[in-house]
């Protein structure tokens, strides 16, 4: 039988980062996948660092890993594309200005380096923006990178040290034993760890579930698209006319926006993430913003499936029973918070205890979560987010 | 579906194919609209998708009415089926396609993405058949990018479609039959041709068009495989070398046909999710389809010559009208072609005499070895700490490589062109490097749009009332 310090499921981002950590600590990781390493969310992401300003939940985690991002490049060996060129929040119509009045309201709760900033302050920063441009909000903090550059490095620093991925084997079930873990059963057989870390994205609840184990999230697929390269117009990651989007260092326009459709996960299925023709109205959406974008070309489309938890925060929950057994959501902005959250899952997951800021991140916050929280709040399959 | 007669049908691509049903489905009743992407405008064909046109757009191809008039004229199948009452969409892009299934419950009627000069529209259908054609296979070797250099497709456009074709004297690569095709066209049009070139020591179209490209005064350089093309700022020459022993010799040339061979357009049903395979024979993946052409997503048909012979009309007809998909249970079809074969001797012919500092994507600009040895792009300044392998996992499993990494790492196949220029090279290189059978590389994914589209044409308000919430949700305040 083999046999592991932790087997962690997923190998996206968070799966990634939290195995290259334990395998830094001296444990022996293996990172199982059903798929290839990097295919889903993580690959998908646009590469924004959320603050999470609004949160006060998860705002601290933000915190920490907007430190570790800095020096992430060095620490792996391989380009991220992180940089820090702040964020700006542009509101571009009225009602948008007033929205922004009451993000920066909240946003100064948790932090005293935001500022409102005025149109021309706005188009200094993203020259591009829209003559229509009435005013935005500004931090000189956080940044973007690019998703794919990054999973990736994750991955090749792991397998640096040693450490195993294997990929097209999904774990069909979580084993446990006398209220501990025990390992995980795969097509191929049993494999038998200490501990198990659940970076399973969209799939977590099904394969807690025969556990026992609620865990509340609700999938989510949405379209994204990058534009032709163009020259370097700005560095600074904006949240504009419902849009999040950033310019790659090779002059791609990478944006995401538009409702959402719930979506339906199930063990270790492969979930197809077809696109939409609301990648049109985006396009309509992002020429608003930038007028000057009408002749650059639409390049590639595509969607990606995340977790949502019902508060929208990120989860990290080290179950009692069984023992050994800790799951992970990352609520949406999972590419942002890894190298942090990656820090709390590997302490936790090796030695039972975290520095890191996560302690109200568990289940318990959920208490009164009706058990049909996705009927009752439309988050069912189907529907849309609107 | 039998008695939903007339049944809206969408045929995508002017092909033989393509035209055929669309004329019988119209004859029988049914409501069809052709769509065909030619005449491509100049900027389309900037973008060197389906066909390669390579750097030198002729400047007779500015005049877009002309140019309109000579393409419908120069295919009788539009023509007939314009006749026919068939509503006739030419110079138009279906750019994606889309339909309910697992995680997408919106869509309402199947629908296919068309665009314009004009605009877009979203064109409901209750069948749709592609029938797209084929692409040019455009191997990499130095000078490429020079103007006077275009694949068989788009020369075949340019002598007899657009009828500006400007070169003089003409090197053809290949003696495949689509290169003994493009050498006739050419003759008749008075293009010398100064040779052609060969890997093999055998004419791969056979002995008689061997015989009959003889008779033509065409010289065929056996064993032998181009180095460069040669010039300043278009083809002056090409430089090609024998295989066995070296030697090298420079060919007097104004422009260089890539005739080794060509490939289905597969974009628009490997991006709709119709299951795949991978042909030995074409050397291509194709989507799975039964006789009658049906693949694995309802009412959706693929008709090509590589794949179903051009399916009988008539039983293509009789099935859009049965409807449903293909079954589960299909025998591989045998292998309708030996290129595949063709296409991997001329890559490794050119990867061996021309090496690893080759340019392989042009849109990106990154050569062979920066591909196989996955480096970051030269703006990102830094290398790899460790060196690392495209080859992520053991056999039997599942893909052994995937082109997606190489993608992401490489950006090879992530230009303009979306990789259909190389993405068939990048994949038989990995083959070739690795020891992998083209079959255990899971090719890069295909996205919509399936051309460049501009944000111009594409833009669209949302639907009036459709709530717009950036990001998630809003905080649900149930929990206290
Ligand atoms: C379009 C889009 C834009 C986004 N933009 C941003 C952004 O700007 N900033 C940001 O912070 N976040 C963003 N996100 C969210 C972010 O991508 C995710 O939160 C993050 O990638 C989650 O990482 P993960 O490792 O948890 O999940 P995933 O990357 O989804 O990885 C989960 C892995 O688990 C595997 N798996 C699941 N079940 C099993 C099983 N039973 N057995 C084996 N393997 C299994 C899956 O195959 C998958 O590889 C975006 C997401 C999308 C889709």
């Amino acid at each position: 039988m083999e046999t592991f310090d932790l087997i962690v499921v997923g190998a996206g981002i968070v799966g990634l980062s939290t195995a290259w950590r334990a395998r830094k600590a001296g444990a022996r990781v293996l990172v199982l996948d059903k798929g290839a390493t990097a295919y889903e969310a993580s690959s998908r992401a646009t590469g924004l660092l959320s603050l999470c300003g609004a949160s006060p939940l998860e705002a601290p985690l933000a915190q920490e890993a907007e430190k570790l991002w800095d020096r992430l490049d060095e620490d792996l060996g391989y380009p991220t594309e992180w940089s820090q060129k702040g964020r700006l929040w542009v509101a571009i119509t009225p009602a948008e200005l007033d929205e922004l009045k009451v993000t920066f309201q909240t946003f100064q709760r948790t932090y005293d380096d935001f500022e409102l900033v005025d149109a021309q302050t706005c188009r200094s920063i993203v020259p591009p923006l829209t003559p229509d441009t009435l005013g935005g909000l500004y931090t000189r903090r956080s940044g973007n990178a690019n998703p794919q550059r990054t999973s990736q490095a994750f991955a090749w620093a792991f397998q640096d040290l040693g450490g195993e991925i294997r990929e097209h084997t999904p774990v069909l079930e979580i084993l446990a034993e006398g209220g501990k873990v025990k390992g995980v059963r795969t097509p191929q057989g049993e494999v038998h760890a200490a501990s198990v870390v659940v970076c399973a994205g969209a799939h977590a609840a099904p394969l807690l579930a025969p556990l026992g184990l609620e865990f509340p999230v609700a999938p989510v697929r949405f379209d994204a698209f990058v534009t032709t390269p163009l020259p370097p117009l700005f560095e600074a990651a904006l949240v504009v006319h419902g849009l999040a989007v950033r310019q790659t260092l090779r002059g791609n326009i990478h944006l995401n926006g538009g409702p959402h459709e719930w979506v339906e996960a199930g063990v270790a299925n492969d979930m197809p993430k077809p696109v939409t023709p609301l990648v049109r109205n985006i396009a309509k959406r992002l020429i608003e913003v930038f007028p000057s974008l009408r002749s650059a070309q639409m390049l590639r489309s595509w969607s990606g499936i995340l977790d949502v938890t019902p508060d929208q925060a990120t989860v990290v929950h080290p179950f009692d029973t069984p023992s050994g057994l800790i799951a992970c959501s990352s609520a949406g902005h999972g590419f942002g918070m890894a190298p942090s959250l990656s820090v709390a899952l590997s302490d936790l997951a090796l030695h039972g205890k975290t520095d890191m800021p996560v302690a109200a991140l568990t289940l318990d916050r959920f208490g009164k979560l009706p058990k049909d929280w996705r009927r009752a709040w439309n988050w069912q399959a189907g529907n849309y987010n609107t | 579906m039998s008695d939903q007669i007339p049944l809206r049908v969408t045929v995508i691509g002017a092909s033989d194919a393509g035209c055929a049903i669309a004329l019988k489905a119209q004859a029988a009743g049914h409501r069809v609209t052709l769509v065909d992407e030619h005449p491509q405008t100049m900027g389309q064909m900037s973008f060197d998708a389906p066909w390669f046109y390579g750097a030198a757009l002729p400047a007779a191809l500015m005049n877009a009415n002309a140019v309109a008039q000579v393409v419908l004229e120069a295919n009788p199948g539009i023509f007939a089926c314009s006749e026919a009452g068939v509503d006739v969409r030419v110079g138009t892009i279906a750019w994606g396609a889309f339909q309910n299934g697992p995680n997408s419950r919106h869509i309402g009627v199947p629908k296919v993405g068309l665009v314009s000069a004009e605009g877009n529209e979203l064109l409901d259908h209750d069948v749709l058949i592609l029938a797209p054609g084929v692409r040019d296979f455009v191997p990499s070797f130095r000078g490429a990018d020079l103007p006077g250099v275009f694949g068989v497709k788009a020369g075949v456009a340019f002598l007899d479609l657009y009828q500006c074709y400007e070169g003089k004297r003409t090197l053809v690569l290949g003696t495949s039959s689509r290169a003994v095709d493009f050498v006739r066209r050419a003759i008749a049009r008075g293009v010398e041709i100064v040779g052609m070139v060969e890997p093999g020591t055998a004419f791969a179209a056979g002995d008689a068009a061997r015989d009959e490209m003889a008779a033509l005064g065409v010289p065929v350089h056996y064993a032998s495989a181009l180095l460069a093309a040669e010039g300043k700022v278009a083809v002056t020459a090409a430089r090609i070398c024998d295989l066995s022993g070296g030697a090298e010799m420079a060919v007097d040339c104004d422009s260089l046909c890539l005739a080794i061979g060509v490939l289905p357009n597969i974009e628009i049903p490997a991006a709709m999710g119709c299951r795949m395979r991978f042909d030995a024979g074409v050397g291509s993946w194709l989507p799975k389809t039964d006789a009658a052409g049906r693949t694995s997503l309802e009412n959706v048909f693929w008709l090509s010559s590589f794949a179903n012979g051009g399916a009988d009309p008539k039983v293509v007809l009789e099935a859009m009208a049965e409807g449903g998909a293909m079954g589960d249970v299909q025998p591989a079809p045998q292998a309708a072609s030996d290129q595949g074969a063709y296409l991997r001797s001329w890559i490794d012919a050119l990867y061996a005499s021309g090496g690893g500092a080759v340019t392989l994507c042009k849109c990106e600009s990154v050569t062979r070895d920066d591909f196989l040895g996955l480096a970051p792009p030269t703006y990102l300044h830094g290398g790899l700490r460790h060196p690392q392998s495209p080859v992520t996992g053991p056999e039997g499993t599942g893909p052994r490589v995937h082109q997606d990494l190489l993608k992401r790492m490489t950006r090879v196949g992530m230009g303009h062109c979306q990789g259909k220029r190389c993405r068939d090279e990048a994949a038989l290189l990995l083959s070739l490097r690795f020891g992998i059978g083209l079959e255990a590389i899971r090719p890069g994914s295909y996205r919509f749009p399936v051309r460049p589209v501009d944000l111009s044409l594409i833009a669209t308000a949302e639907p009036a009332g459709l709530r717009w919430s950036y990001w998630l949700h809003d905080p649900e305040p149930v929990l206290e």
